[in-house]
C-alpha cells in the first residue's frame, strides 16, 4: 500500500544501539546528583495549549508530569491522556473539520505512523534542526521522519524492558552467577534452571505479562526470536525459533499459572506471587520504587545470537489542525531540555533521548531500573529491534500472531512446528496486506518482508 | 355404616393431615428455594460490591497482600483521596452528574409524548415508526465516531458537556419510548375517556389520570437513561477533550493504573448510580401496584 516513506532503512542497528548509549549516559550520571534540579522555561508558552498523550495515562504518572513537570513551563498546558483509538479518531476529525481543540500530540513512534502517512503532522525540521544541536539522539530524529525528508515528529522519551527479581530468589542462583554478574552473563539457559530451582523449594514464582493487556507479544518480538535466530519475520519457523518455543515451554512449566491474568509485573513482585519477571520499565518502577531493597534489576538473558532487546522511543508531533502552534513548539522546546528530561526521567521513569549529562536526583528505585537499562544496551552481544514498522492498523493482528502460538504450543502444549506453521499464513497475509518490508533485526528486504 | 364411617372419617381425617402437612412441607421447599435465590442472587450483586469497596478503603500494602484477604488488614483512605483530588477527577463527576440529569430530562421530555403517541393513536406507519427507533441503535457508534466529532466541531459545540448530553438522549431515547410506550398501553383508556366525561380536557386527562398511573414506567425508563448516562464512554471520549465525564476521564487515565485506583475509581462510579437507583426504586415499588390494577 502506502509504505513507501515508512521505511525505516536509515535506523541502523549500530544506530539504535549508539541511541542506547544515551540511556547509559543518564543512567550513569544518576548517582552524581546535586541538588534538586530546577527547572524554568525559557521559553513563553502564549495562550494555553492542550496536549493530547497516549503515554504517561496512569493516573500517578498523569498526575506527577501535570505537577512537577508541565508546571515549570511558562505557559498554560492541558495534559489530557488518551488511548490510541479515541487518539487516532480525535487528530483525524479535528483534521477533517480544519480546526480543534489539540495543539501537541504525544505518542510511541508507531502511534504517529497512520498520522503522517495521511498528511496530519506538520514539518517540524526546522525545530529538528534547532533542537539538533542540543544532543537529542540523532538516530531517533531520523526514526522520526520515517525514511523521508520531513520531520513528523521530535523524539521526547524511551524505555525498554528489563527483567527484575526478589532479593529472595537470588538464593536459587545456578552456580556460577551472583548479584553481580547477573547483569553481564545470565543466558536464557540460566534462567530456566533458576527458576526451575525456585519452583522446586517455593513453588511457581517466575511471572510473564501473558494478560490481556500484557505486552508478552513484545517479549517474543523483542527479546526470544532475535536472541534466539537473530532475526523476526524471516526466521518464524525456523529451527532456532523452534528453539526458543522449547525454553519457553520449559519456563512456563515453572512459571505462576496467574501469568495469564497480568498485564504488569509490579504488583505481582510487589505481593511476592512473583520473584523474578520481565516487563516494560514503566511496568516494572513500581515495585523498584516501593521497594527498592527487595528487587534487583538486570538485563533479558541472553540467546544463542546475542541479548535481544527492544528500545521504545516515543515522540512529540504537531498536528496540522493545530490552534497554538507556536505554544506547542515551545512546549516541545521545554519538554527537551536537559533539565526537563532529568525532571522525566525522576517523576515519570522514562528516560531521556538526549546524549550527555544530565542533573537531577534520582530515588533508589529509579537508579536501579536505570542500571539493568545501561547494562543491556552497553552489552557488547546487544541486539536492538524496532518496534513493527509500516503495519498501520494491522499492529494488533500482528501482535495476536505470536500470542497465538504461545497460546497453541505453550499454554495449551501443542505441537510446535505446527503452530508455526498454521501461523505464518497468518503472519504473511498481514504482511501482504500492508506491504511492509522487513524492519530490523530482520534484513533488508526487496518489497513486502517474507516470512521464513 | 358408622363402624364403617368412622374408621373412614378417621382416614380421612389422617390423610387431610399428610397432605396438609405434606403441602406445608412443599409449601416450606418452595419457600427455601426462594430464599436460597433470593441469597444467590443478593451475593452475585453485592459480593463485586463488597470487594470493590474494601479494596477502595484498604492500605496499599494491603492490596498487595498474597495470599489475598476478604477481611483487610488496614483501612485507608488514601487512595480514594489521591483519586478524588487528581487534576480533573471532581469537575468530571459533577459533569457527569450534569451530562446524566440532562439526558434524563430531554430523552422524557422528548421520548414520553413518542411513547404516548405509539400507544394511544393508530396512525399509518406506526409499526414502521416503532422499528425505526429501534433501529437507530442498529448503528455501530464505532463507525460514527469521526463523522459525528466532526459535526460537533463544525457546530461548534465539540468538547462541551451539552454535545455529550445530546448524544447520550439519542442513544436513550430508543429504550425511552418503548418503555413509555408499553407503560401508557396499560392505562386503561376508559379512566382516561371517563375522566374526559366528568369535564376534563384531553390535556388535563392526561396530566390527571394518565400521568400518575404512569409514573412508575417513566421512572423506569428515568433509571436507565441515568444509567445509561452515568456509565456510557464512547460517545463522552470522542466528543471531549478537556469537558471529560467521570467515565471517560477514568477510561483513559486508569487503565494503565495500578490496582489500588482502579478500584478507588470503581468506588467514586459505583456510588452515585447506587444512590440514584435507591431513590428511584421507592419510588417505583410503591407506585407499582396501582397500574397492574
Amino acid at each position: 500500500m502506502t509504505r513507501d516513506i515508512f521505511e525505516t532503512r536509515s535506523v541502523t542497528r549500530r544506530g539504535v544501539v549508539k541511541a542506547g548509549a544515551g540511556i547509559a549516559g543518564a543512567a550513569a550520571l544518576a548517582p552524581l546528583a546535586g541538588g534538586r534540579a530546577s527547572v524554568r522555561a525559557r521559553q513563553d508558552g502564549g495562550g494555553d495549549i492542550v496536549f493530547l498523550s497516549t503515554q504517561l495515562t496512569p493516573i500517578e504518572e498523569a498526575e506527577a508530569f501535570r505537577g512537577e513537570v508541565l508546571s515549570g513551563f511558562e505557559g498554560e498546558v492541558e495534559f489530557v491522556p488518551e488511548e490510541i483509538g479515541p487518539f487516532n479518531d480525535r487528530v483525524s476529525a479535528e483534521a477533517e473539520a480544519g480546526t480543534g481543540e489539540v495543539s501537541l500530540i504525544g505518542g510511541q513512534h508507531g502511534d504517529f505512523g497512520s498520522l503522517a502517512e495521511q498528511g496530519l503532522l506538520m514539518d517540524l525540521t526546522d525545530l529538528a534542526t534547532e533542537l539538533a544541536d542540543l544532543g537529542i539522539v540523532e538516530e531517533y530524529l531520523d526514526l522520526g521522519k520515517f525514511g523521508g525528508e520531513q520531520q513528523f515528529y521530535i523524539p521526547w522519551m524511551q524505555a525498554t524492558y528489563v527483567m527484575a527479581a526478589r532479593r529472595e530468589a537470588l538464593e536459587y542462583l545456578p552456580e556460577g552467577l551472583t548479584e553481580e554478574t547477573l547483569s553481564t552473563d545470565l543466558t536464557y539457559d540460566q534462567l530456566l534452571a533458576w527458576i526451575t530451582a525456585i519452583n522446586e523449594a517455593e513453588g511457581p514464582r517466575f511471572g510473564l505479562p501473558a494478560g490481556e493487556s500484557g505486552l508478552l507479544h513484545r517479549f517474543f518480538q523483542g527479546y526470544g526470536y532475535p536472541s534466539f535466530t537473530g532475526a523476526l519475520n524471516t526466521q518464524f519457523t525456523s529451527e532456532g525459533a523452534v528453539a526458543m518455543w522449547q525454553w519457553l515451554q520449559g519456563a512456563w512449566a515453572v512459571a505462576n499459572p496467574q501469568s495469564l491474568s497480568y498485564d504488569q509485573m509490579s504488583e505481582p513482585l510487589r505481593s511476592g506471587e512473583v520473584w523474578v519477571a520481565w516487563d516494560h520499565t514503566a511496568r516494572l518502577i513500581d515495585a523498584a520504587r516501593n521497594s527498592p531493597d527487595d528487587i534487583v534489576m538486570f538485563p533479558a538473558p541472553r540467546g544463542p545470537e546475542g541479548l535481544g532487546f527492544l528500545p521504545v522511543v516515543a515522540g512529540l508531533a504537531i498536528p496540522a489542525s493545530a490552534p497554538n502552534v507556536e505554544g506547542a513548539r515551545a512546549l516541545i522546546r521545554y519538554l527537551t531540555m536537559p533539565e526537563t528530561q532529568a525532571l522525566t526521567l525522576e517523576q515519570v521513569a522514562f528516560f531521556p533521548v538526549i546524549e550527555g549529562e544530565l542533573p537531577g536526583d534520582l530515588g533508589e528505585g529509579i537508579q536501579k531500573e536505570a542500571g539493568a537499562v545501561a547494562a543491556t544496551t552497553e552489552d557488547e552481544q546487544a541486539l536492538p529491534s524496532l518496534l513493527p514498522v509500516g503495519l498501520g492498523d494491522q499492529g494488533g493482528a500482528y501482535n495476536e500472531v505470536f500470542r497465538n502460538v504461545f497460546q497453541r504450543a505453550v499454554v495449551d502444549q501443542g505441537d510446535i512446528q505446527e503452530a508455526l506453521q498454521t501461523e505464518a499464513v497468518a503472519l504473511q497475509e498481514i504482511l501482504d496486506a500492508t506491504g511492509a518490508s522487513c524492519w530490523t533485526p530482520d534484513p533488508e528486504s526487496e518489497g513486502v518482508c517474507q516470512v521464513g | 355404616m358408622s363402624t364403617i364411617t368412622t374408621p373412614r372419617q378417621d382416614a380421612d381425617g389422617d390423610g387431610e393431615a399428610i397432605t396438609q402437612r405434606r403441602r406445608s412441607r412443599q409449601h416450606l421447599l418452595s419457600r427455601g428455594a426462594l430464599y436460597v435465590a433470593a441469597i444467590v442472587l443478593a451475593v452475585w450483586v453485592l459480593l463485586p460490591i463488597y470487594l470493590i469497596s474494601v479494596v477502595a478503603f484498604s492500605t496499599n500494602d494491603a492490596v498487595y497482600e498474597y495470599p489475598r484477604q476478604l477481611i483487610p488488614s488496614g483501612v485507608s483512605a488514601e487512595t480514594v483521596t489521591f483519586f478524588i483530588n487528581a487534576t480533573g477527577v471532581q469537575a468530571a463527576f459533577w459533569r457527569s452528574v450534569l451530562v446524566a440529569v440532562t439526558s434524563l430530562i430531554l430523552s422524557t421530555l422528548i421520548g414520553a409524548p413518542a411513547g404516548y403517541a405509539i400507544a394511544r393513536f393508530a396512525f399509518r406507519g406506526r409499526d414502521a415508526f416503532r422499528i425505526l427507533v429501534l433501529s437507530t441503535r442498529a448503528f455501530p457508534i464505532v463507525i460514527l465516531s469521526i463523522p459525528l466529532a466532526v459535526t460537533f466541531i463544525n457546530w461548534g459545540i465539540y468538547d462541551s458537556i451539552f454535545s455529550v448530553a445530546l448524544m447520550h438522549t439519542a442513544l436513550a431515547l430508543p429504550f425511552t419510548i418503548l418503555i413509555t410506550s408499553s407503560i401508557f398501553v396499560s392505562v386503561p383508556r376508559d379512566l382516561e375517556e371517563a375522566a374526559q366525561t366528568l369535564g376534563c380536557t384531553p390535556l388535563m386527562a392526561f396530566v390527571r389520570v394518565v400521568l400518575p398511573l404512569a409514573l412508575p414506567g417513566l421512572a423506569a425508563a428515568a433509571i436507565f437513561t441515568f444509567v445509561l448516562s452515568w456509565n456510557e464512554v464512547f460517545a463522552a471520549v470522542i466528543l471531549t477533550v478537556r469537558e471529560r465525564t467521570l467515565p471517560a476521564l477514568v477510561l483513559s487515565s486508569l487503565n494503565a493504573s495500578p490496582a489500588p485506583f482502579r478500584f478507588a475509581a470503581g468506588f467514586t462510579m459505583l456510588v452515585p448510580s447506587l444512590i440514584i437507583i435507591f431513590i428511584i426504586r421507592r419510588y417505583l415499588l410503591g407506585l407499582w401496584g396501582r397500574v397492574s390494577r
